[in-house]
């Protein structure tokens, strides 16, 4: 019969452990156990994690909404029924078709509003997706390597730095918008959402590149770096398992800060043109859409807008929460 | 590094934005001013100038976007052709009038009507003595050789007017001559000669479209949108901020050689480009404007409120056509049965609704005030009357076009974009798979008119230049309109029919216009018929002031819209 001991017993004898905020560590937990449990605590970022949960959710369920309830598709036009003679649109009803009443084609509002949100939301996925991944080789490769790799990669990174966010994606989606892009093996129609992705994922690659850049550069002088190539381990193994698992916590706190960015920007590049194209719904181009009706039309503007802002608070007050429970100490930000 | 900007408080930047915009922004200067004050530069009294009435001041006009370029050599555009006519004055212009007496020529600087010789080959007039440019610089005969040279060297929009009606004009644009062989001039006589290659009956008109307009040989023979050329007119180009603004400053040289019925202006105007048509119109409403784009549509949000402004608003219906061109050499649109489809399934009343009301539904390429305006009964059916989609439906499918893929050329600006996205679900609703392309305003004509993008599809408009059908034929439907670069006939269509007739009605003298209305009515019964393009209807223009602008002496010209020259303070 064996007997077992908690990690309380074991550790009685050991000094006391404090984290970073100075917070009692209970012996035998992990970094994440720990961070979860801290995230547990924070019940403003679990309700607003919550929040941007349901709007996901009922973004997903949009074909279901459109074909059960509403009857009617993103882009059908019921210009006869929807818009005056004028050309001016219905606004709310009690009725489940025009719900939100109608955009200014006569579509309905509230169809196109769960539709936008998934392209929206699509897009801003997409684009964390890159950004961390170019993020993390770059910024992993011109830490670890310094010299000329990094001269190369940091140079990279401050050539998109200097230009502003917005004229970038501008410049690239208008570009882009008329003739795709063909990388040889593979050709993307200028009206794909991923073109769009791909713009916002690659503007804000230097800013989490750059931390990530740091962080290795101090990491890469540590002791079991050095044990590692003692060993004989080659470099990219180096990097993929004794290097990269250390940055983790700083990737997993950037992504709901870029997630919330990159939607923000998309709305930003749509409403100007240069994200989703027409008739496609997004946030951003049902609010450019709106805007043109506004003095007579508020709703078409101001539903797209409220659902934007939601999203984007419900992002970022968890994306802080998971900041603070994963590192109390950090301050990650994005500039630009 | 730039101050960081967390997404919450972009958020709520962004609604406070878009707060401003609808409250109305724009800022309140440089509107109509000054009544009473008199102008440095009052109105002559030599004939035909501006007529008696308030002067002085400063009018702000807002444009939906700027000019093709302020180089008259270049632009061919509305926005530039309203200001070109004030400021670059040919041999003949149009009349400074409301109405249908508006498209009436008059002499400009030359002396008289030209006397037409040869079987209709040959252009003959005299200029005027003693004018001088806005410099000082005397006007003389072969300044006109100059200018339409520069127009072929430098690539003038329109310049098919010219290479295929005078002699050598085709051979100087292709690099072929040193010199326009078919012109002739003498300076010291001011009579100038000018031989065609065919007869053509609309050559005074071209002799009076602004860009055939005198200039000084010592102007580069490049293009000078930022330092435009002088010229010789009413008014001067002045303070350019490249796709922002401009201003129109009265010409001090003009008044003194004022040519009869071109006034010399009573207001100096700044024009300021705004593209959201409901800021600009909003502008307007709210007097921090005074003009409003005559190629724009009051939008719909604020339509209502502005049609009760008698005093200040009114729908003048121009000869504009607006449709859909089909690009004839690719699928599906090869297919003539494909093409009658989509003119069976265009939704002409819902067009008219998503364009404020202020489109007349239609399907013929020459609108209804132009000579050839046929009056019979449409192709397709009544334009005012919903379209049979399943008709249109199985069309397509009898044409084995059925899920072609089809790609919708379109504009950003209001209406246009709606009119498209309605186009591209009413495409996809009768069995193709279109998808909308849209392009920025400013390159989107420069885009499909360059053959080798492929323009399948899409929005397309045309304001007659002149009033008569050959404007709208020669540079949409002629065969020989078809260029790399700068083509205007987007459906690439070269029937031997309509080439045979254009063939035989250009040279119908421009007085003789209603002998032929019946062939021309044929002629567009014809391409209807075989849905070259889709006409779907004719857009009324605003005239539209603010209440600082006497309303009921401004002129609004058919063919140049709000005359600014006519601009006064109440």
């Amino acid at each position: 019969m064996s007997t077992t001991t908690t990690g309380t017993e074991l550790g009685a004898d050991l000094p006391e452990r404090r984290d970073a905020a100075g917070e009692e560590l209970p012996p035998g937990i992990g970094p994440y156990a720990l961070a979860w449990r801290r995230l547990r605590r924070n019940k403003v970022a679990l309700a607003f994690g919550a929040l941007f949960l349901v709007i996901v959710i009922l973004c997903l369920l949009a074909p279901v909404y459109a074909h059960d309830i509403a009857h009617t598709g993103p882009n059908d036009q019921h210009v006869d029924t929807a818009l005056d003679q004028f050309g001016l649109p219905i606004g709310p009803t009690w009725h489940a078709k025009f719900f939100l009443g109608a955009d200014n084609t006569g579509r309905d509002v509230a169809v196109r509003l769960l539709y936008g949100g998934r392209n929206s939301l699509q897009i801003g996925a997409e684009a964390t997706l890159i950004t961390m991944l170019l993020a993390t080789i770059f910024g992993v490769l011109a830490g670890y390597y310094r010299g000329a790799t990094d001269g190369l990669i940091s140079r990279a990174f401050e050539v998109i730095w200097a230009f502003p966010v917005y004229l970038l994606g501008i410049s690239l989606g208008v570009v882009l918008a008329i003739s795709g892009l063909d990388l040889g093996f593979i050709h993307i129609s200028g009206s794909s959402l991923l073109i769009t992705s791909l713009i916002i994922g690659l503007i804000y690659t230097p800013y989490v590149g750059k931390s990530i850049r740091g962080q290795v550069l101090g990491l890469r002088e540590r002791e079991f770096i050095d044990a590692a190539r003692q060993q004989g381990i080659g470099n990219f193994r180096i990097m993929f398992h004794e290097i990269l698992p250390n940055v983790s916590s700083t990737i997993i706190v950037f992504i709901p800060l870029v997630l919330a960015n990159a939607i923000l920007t998309e709305a930003g590049l749509s409403y100007l043109g240069a994200g989703v194209r027409p008739p496609n719904a997004s946030w951003g181009t049902m609010i450019g859409d709106g805007i043109r009706l506004l003095p007579s039309a508020v709703h078409t503007m101001l539903v797209p807008g409220i659902m934007l802002m939601l999203c984007v608070l419900g992002v970022n007050v968890f994306g802080d929460g998971v900041r603070d429970a994963l590192d109390p100490r950090a301050r990650i930000r994005i500039d630009h | 590094m730039r101050k960081y900007r967390r997404p919450l408080w972009a958020v709520v930047a962004v609604a406070m934005a878009f707060a401003v915009a609808a409250c109305g922004s724009s800022n309140s200067s440089s509107s109509a001013s000054g009544g009473s004050s008199a102008s440095s530069t009052t109105s002559s009294s030599s004939g035909g100038s501006s007529s008696s009435g308030a002067s002085g001041g400063t009018a702000t006009v807002v444009e939906g976007s700027y000019p093709q370029s302020l180089d008259p050599s270049i632009d061919f555009t509305t926005q530039g052709g309203e200001v070109h006519w004030l400021t670059y004055l040919g041999p003949y212009s149009f009349a400074h009038a409301s109405g249908t007496a508006g498209t009436q020529i008059i002499p400009s600087v030359a002396t008289a009507l030209p006397t037409v010789s040869d079987g209709g080959k040959t252009y003959s007039f005299t200029i005027r003595t003693n004018l001088k440019y806005s410099d000082g610089t005397p006007v003389k005969a072969s300044d006109l050789t100059f200018a339409i040279e520069r127009d072929l060297k430098l690539g003038w929009s329109a310049a098919s007017f010219l290479t295929s009606t005078i002699q050598g004009a085709a051979d100087y644009a292709k690099g072929k001559a040193k010199t326009v062989s078919g012109i002739t001039t003498d300076d010291a006589t001011g009579k100038t000669t000018i031989h065609l290659v065919n007869p053509y009956g609309a050559f005074v008109d071209v002799l009076a479209v602004p860009g055939v307009s005198y200039m000084p040989p010592t102007t580069p023979m490049k293009p000078e949108p930022n330092n435009p050329p002088v010229g010789f007119g009413p008014y001067v180009i002045k303070n350019i901020q490249n796709n922002v603004g401009f201003s129109l400053v009265r010409n001090p040289n003009y008044a003194a050689q004022a040519v009869p019925g071109i006034p010399a202006g009573h207001m100096d105007v700044n024009v300021k480009v705004e593209s959201n048509t409901t800021t600009e119109a909003s502008d307007v409403l709210n007097n921090q404007a005074d003009v409003f784009d005559w190629g724009d549509t009051i939008p719909p949000a604020l339509i209502q409120q502005v049609s009760k402004l008698s005093d200040r608003f009114k729908a003048v219906q121009t000869n504009k056509t607006f449709y859909w061109f089909l690009n004839t050499t690719e699928k599906p649109f090869s297919s003539t049965l494909a093409r009658q489809a989509v003119d069976v399934a265009t939704d002409r009343p819902a067009l008219a609704r998503l364009g404020s009301g202020a489109l007349v539904p239609g399907c013929y390429l020459l609108p209804p005030q132009m000579v050839g305006h046929p009056t019979g009964t449409c192709p397709a059916g009544d334009p005012n009357s919903s379209p049979d989609v399943a008709k249109a439906k199985q069309m397509v499918q009898q044409s084995g076009m059925a899920g072609q893929p089809v790609t919708v050329w379109a504009q950003n600006r209001q209406p246009r974009l709606e009119w498209a996205e309605n186009y591209a679900a009413t495409l996809n609703a009768i069995g193709f798979k279109a998808t909308l392309k849209t392009i920025a305003d400013a390159d989107y004509f420069s885009t499909i008119e360059t053959l080798k993008n492929h323009p399948q599809t899409g929005f397309a408009d045309w304001q007659q230049d002149f009033p008569n059908p050959t404007d709208f034929y020669q540079n949409l439907v002629d065969a020989n309109a078809i260029v790399p670069v700068g083509n205007s006939n987007y459906e690439e269509v070269n029937d031997p029919h309509i080439q045979s007739e254009l063939k035989s009605l250009y040279p119908v003298p421009a007085n003789q216009l209603g002998t032929v209305a019946s062939r021309w009515a044929a002629l567009d019964s014809y391409v209807t018929s075989k849905a070259y393009v889709v006409s779907y209807g004719y857009l009324s223009s605003p005239e539209f002031l603010s209440d600082k602008i006497d309303f009921s002496k401004v002129v609004f010209s058919p063919l140049e819209g709000n005359d600014f020259s006519s601009l006064q303070p109440k």
